[in-house]
């Protein structure tokens, strides 16, 4: 159930966990996990893949649906289609119209609106 | 090109500053403040002070208005309020309610 | 058509709205309401709640933003506030610090996270648009009787994230000044 390719882990389409996972490298879910995720490398969740808990990972890039809150030093990428509910934190957020979100976004954003111009 | 363009249907309530054309043909309330020129089209309805370098007004302006060259008020076009500017035009069929200082 | 621009050297101190639809290149302070497509381009800001039918933002919006049918910010977009739209999209290198949530899915609720979900203020002082609760506490119980008081001495606001805090003490003014003079 759990593979391993030159990638990293993948849990396959008929794989279900209840638990948590954590390990080195990255890890693909085609399957679908109750539970928290914590991998070193970059996270996927493919389209038809669940994931109800939190992930820790480098990046992650989702197409199926997250219920939980993402945490990637690198990019997290939410793809059309995708379903996810939870806060996201990640060096780069993008959302890919046609997915459904409802998500807490919390970048760090420098406004420069700055000082009103005198008239 | 202008700047600026206020369409018909579209609604202002406030100041207003520039430093470049601005056309308006919808409505302003507050203060119109530019550096160039701001023509009021017929379909304009503005209540507010206006400043600029240059004025045409084809709508409705109540309020007093300021130009440092000129202020045109064209057919149709309706002035309620004070000018201040060194040249001014009323057109034939334009109407205007107010008190001029030309600055001599 | 009538397509209204808020031209690059334009200053609006007050709200929009109306049909049709706008570009703003310069900027609004207030909030801005069209019931067609709405553009704020690249250097172009916003700080007050927005609302359009079809949205694409580049420049800076400090507030909510509301699409009826999308709303999508380019790369280069900064928005401090809540999106909701039936289509969103967040662009590679849009940055965005609030609530995104496409009609029809739950609010994160306050159930899931009492910690910071409560005291939020709902959409509206929006040109409030208040930094999330967890990250500064303190600053939504300022922001909350500060709509009805005068702004409070320059000095107590320019706490955390200071080109936003101050910025708005003085759009206060502004308006304030508008009706004196």
């Amino acid at each position: 159930m759990m593979r391993h390719s030159s990638e990293g882990s993948v849990l396959g389409p008929s794989t279900r966990i209840t638990g948590r996972i954590s390990g080195e490298g990255a890890l693909r879910v085609e399957g679908g996990i109750k539970g928290d995720i914590s991998v070193s490398g970059t996270a996927e969740i493919v389209e038809g893949a669940s994931v109800e808990g939190s992930v820790h990972a480098e990046s992650l890039e989702i197409a199926g649906s997250l219920l939980g809150d993402a945490v990637t030093r690198g990019p997290i990428a939410v793809r059309s289609g995708a379903v996810v509910r939870g806060d996201l934190r990640g060096s780069e957020i993008s959302i890919e119209p046609g997915s459904r979100v409802s998500v807490r976004l919390d970048t760090q954003v420098e406004l420069d609106l700055g000082a009103p111009r005198r008239r | 090109m202008a700047g600026t363009v206020i369409g018909e249907g579209l609604s202002i309530e406030g100041d207003l500053s520039s430093e470049e054309e601005v056309v308006v043909q919808g409505n302003l309330r507050g203060k119109l403040t530019t550096t160039d020129a701001v023509s009021v089209g017929s379909s304009a309805v503005i209540e507010a002070d206006v400043s600029a370098q240059s004025l045409t007004i084809a709508g409705q302006v109540t309020g007093d208005v300021t130009a440092a060259e000129r202020v045109d008020l064209q057919a149709g076009g309706r002035l309620i309020g004070d000018v201040k500017a060194s040249r001014l035009t009323i057109a034939d069929g334009a109407s205007f309610k107010g008190n001029v200082d030309m600055d001599v | 058509m009538n397509g209204s621009v808020i031209g690059r050297g334009t200053v609006v101190r007050g709200n929009v709205r109306g049909s049709g639809s706008l570009e703003i290149l310069g900027r609004v302070e207030g909030d801005v309401s069209v019931n067609g497509e709405l553009v704020i381009g690249e250097d172009g800001a916003v700080r007050g709640s927005v609302s359009g039918s079809h949205i694409t933002c580049s420049g800076a919006v400090q507030g909510d933003v509301r699409g009826s049918e999308a709303v999508l910010l380019e790369r280069g977009a900064r928005v401090v506030g809540d999106l909701t739209a039936p289509r969103i999209g967040v662009a590679t290198g849009a940055l965005v610090k609030g609530l995104v949530r496409t009609d029809g899915e739950p609010a994160l609720g306050a159930a899931r996270r009492p910690a910071t979900g409560g005291a939020r203020p709902i959409a509206f002082p929006a040109r409030a648009a208040a930094p999330a609760p967890k990250a500064e506490p303190r600053e939504e119980s300022r922001e909350e009787s500060g709509d009805s008081e005068p702004p409070e001495p320059k000095a107590a606001r320019e706490a955390p994230p200071p080109p936003v805090v101050p910025a708005l003490a003085k759009g206060a003014k502004a308006k304030k000044k508008r009706k004196e003079d």
